[in-house]
């Protein structure tokens, strides 16, 4: 067993486990029996608390590690070759997504490597359940293997005690905005740390007008109900929340599903979603911002403060740079997707589509030779993380082959 | 427990229910079959069974007798009560 040499002296605050010397390092095959039995364990008493349902991200998440699902993805990963986790991860976990940090740490478990995640500072109540499940399921001897891999600890910004972990780390999860990234970048890691980094990104919805017109009520509210689920479950802050919406059609046929899907909308968030007064006050400034900085704005559409829809006469090369928060949206009607090309770059992660053959726009983006888009789900999936993200074969990167031809 | 006991017990811990309230309910009747609830149901059947249900049929379980002709699918015959 090989002991981390981590000094016992650095200001951390151990969320979950013991101290960081204590902490052995020795990687296992991915989708190891004990990574299945503890994070299985985990989603049943998760799913179990009464609180999961007042915070959906957090049932998801138990969702999401519920072990038939893990057996799927075990079932579903390479088995052309031998393969075992790099050895130690260091997760630098994201602010804007409170249960990201349970995601990263168990796609690190799942590969099959001792985990050191840092957890934002930021009062959540979604972090203060699942680290108190974790916690309370390491004591049971049981899990005493994964309880001696993993620590989940918080510390004040510190490039100090940063830089002692990423030197000891094989592997590192790094999320955060770009200029984070980047300096988390440049700080000394070992030679052969392999780094996955998941920085800002923008992500749009295309929703084909004909298929809206054509759908039942049943199915608009089907689609309207996913489409509040991409955006409002996290005030449209995630990576993976649409900002620009296309729609595809003719411009009757478009005029007529915008009618109609804005308004199933608008009936949903009516009963469901509660600005809170400083978004609306901020999404009002952001509103003249874009009238002032945005040419190609032609106008907005305006229902009261959940839902802001600004339309454009054109598409610029730079829509990117044009991002909402809170239900702001940037529309653009077109017949033609060949538009993609021209502002799709690499900070383009994820297509959430109504109506449209996902494989034929995935082949597209392969056949013009984007850079960007990552993923392209349906409307309702854009949060559904796992462990193919932002292009990265999450399991598979944090692993390592051990080839014997 | 046969399958059908197996299959009630899911509905009852899940939502709090009584054997007499499961002939004929739906998504949503009941407050606790909410999206959360029904991400609890399924995980409890699929634990319960040790199967791994299709993604169709979980989004389309949308009622406790739909859930059995689902089950019908796994090989799980779920007999009507004695």
């Amino acid at each position: 067993m090989i002991l981390m040499k981590i000094d016992p002296n650095l200001p951390i605050k151990m969320c979950v486990g013991g101290s960081l010397s204590e902490m052995v390092c020795r990687p296992t095959a991915p989708y190891s029996r004990e990574a299945i039995t503890f994070l299985s364990a985990l989603s049943r008493s998760l799913l179990m608390r009464s609180d999961s349902r007042q915070y959906p991200d957090v049932a998801s998440f138990a969702y999401w590690c519920r072990s038939a699902n893990l057996s799927r993805l075990a079932r579903d990963f390479d088995s052309c070759h031998k393969r075992i986790g790099r050895g130690l991860v260091l997760h630098i976990a994201p602010s804007n997504v409170p249960v990201n940090f349970a995601f990263s740490l168990a796609f690190g478990i799942l590969s099959g490597n001792a985990n050191i995640v840092r957890v934002p500072e930021a009062a959540q109540p979604q972090k203060q359940i699942l680290t108190e499940a974790m916690g309370r399921l390491l004591k049971d001897p049981g899990h005493a293997y994964i309880a001696s891999m993993n620590r989940i600890i918080q510390y004040p910004r510190d490039d100090g005690i940063t830089s002692a972990l990423s030197k000891c780390a094989n592997a590192r999860v790094l999320w955060g905005g770009d200029q984070t990234i980047a300096h988390l970048r440049a700080l000394p890691t070992s030679p052969r740390c392999v780094d996955i980094a998941f920085a800002d990104r923008y992500s749009m919805a295309v929703i084909d007008a004909e298929s809206v017109l054509d759908e039942d009520d049943r199915g608009i509210q089907k689609l309207a109900i996913g489409f509040y689920n991409d955006v409002y479950l996290q005030d449209q802050n995630a990576c993976s929340s649409p900002h620009l919406i296309i729609w595809h059609g003719t411009t009757s046929q478009t005029e007529q599903a915008k009618a109609r899907f804005w308004l199933t909308l608008q009936t949903l968030l009516h009963l469901k979603y509660k600005i809170a007064p400083s978004y609306a006050v901020d999404k009002f400034v952001h509103l003249c911002r874009t009238a002032d900085l945005l040419k190609e704005a032609q106008d907005c559409v305006w229902h009261e403060n959940n839902l802001y829809r600004v339309r454009l006469k054109d598409l610029p090369a730079d829509i990117e740079h044009h991002r909402g928060f809170a239900g702001f949206f940037y529309e653009y009607t077109t017949n033609d997707l060949n538009c993609l090309k021209i502002i799709v770059g690499a900070r383009y992660q994820t297509v959430t589509c109504f109506g449209l053959n996902r494989q034929e726009l995935a082949q597209r983006v392969v056949d013009w030779g984007l850079t960007g888009v990552d993923r392209i789900v349906p409307v309702g999936q854009a949060l559904d993380i796992g462990v193919i993200w932002d292009g990265y074969d999450l399991i598979g990167t944090l692993s390592r082959i051990v080839h014997s031809p | 427990m046969n399958h059908r006991e197996k299959y009630d017990a899911a509905f009852i811990e899940t939502f709090m229910l009584e054997v007499k309230d499961l002939t004929g309910l739906k998504y949503q009747d009941a407050p606790a079959w909410d999206s959360v609830g029904h991400m609890q149901l399924m995980a409890a059947l699929e634990e319960s069974f040790g199967i791994e249900l299709d993604i169709d049929d979980i989004i389309e379980f949308s009622s406790y007798e739909v859930g059995i002709a689902i089950f019908s699918k796994y090989n799980i015959e779920i007999d009507p009560p004695k």
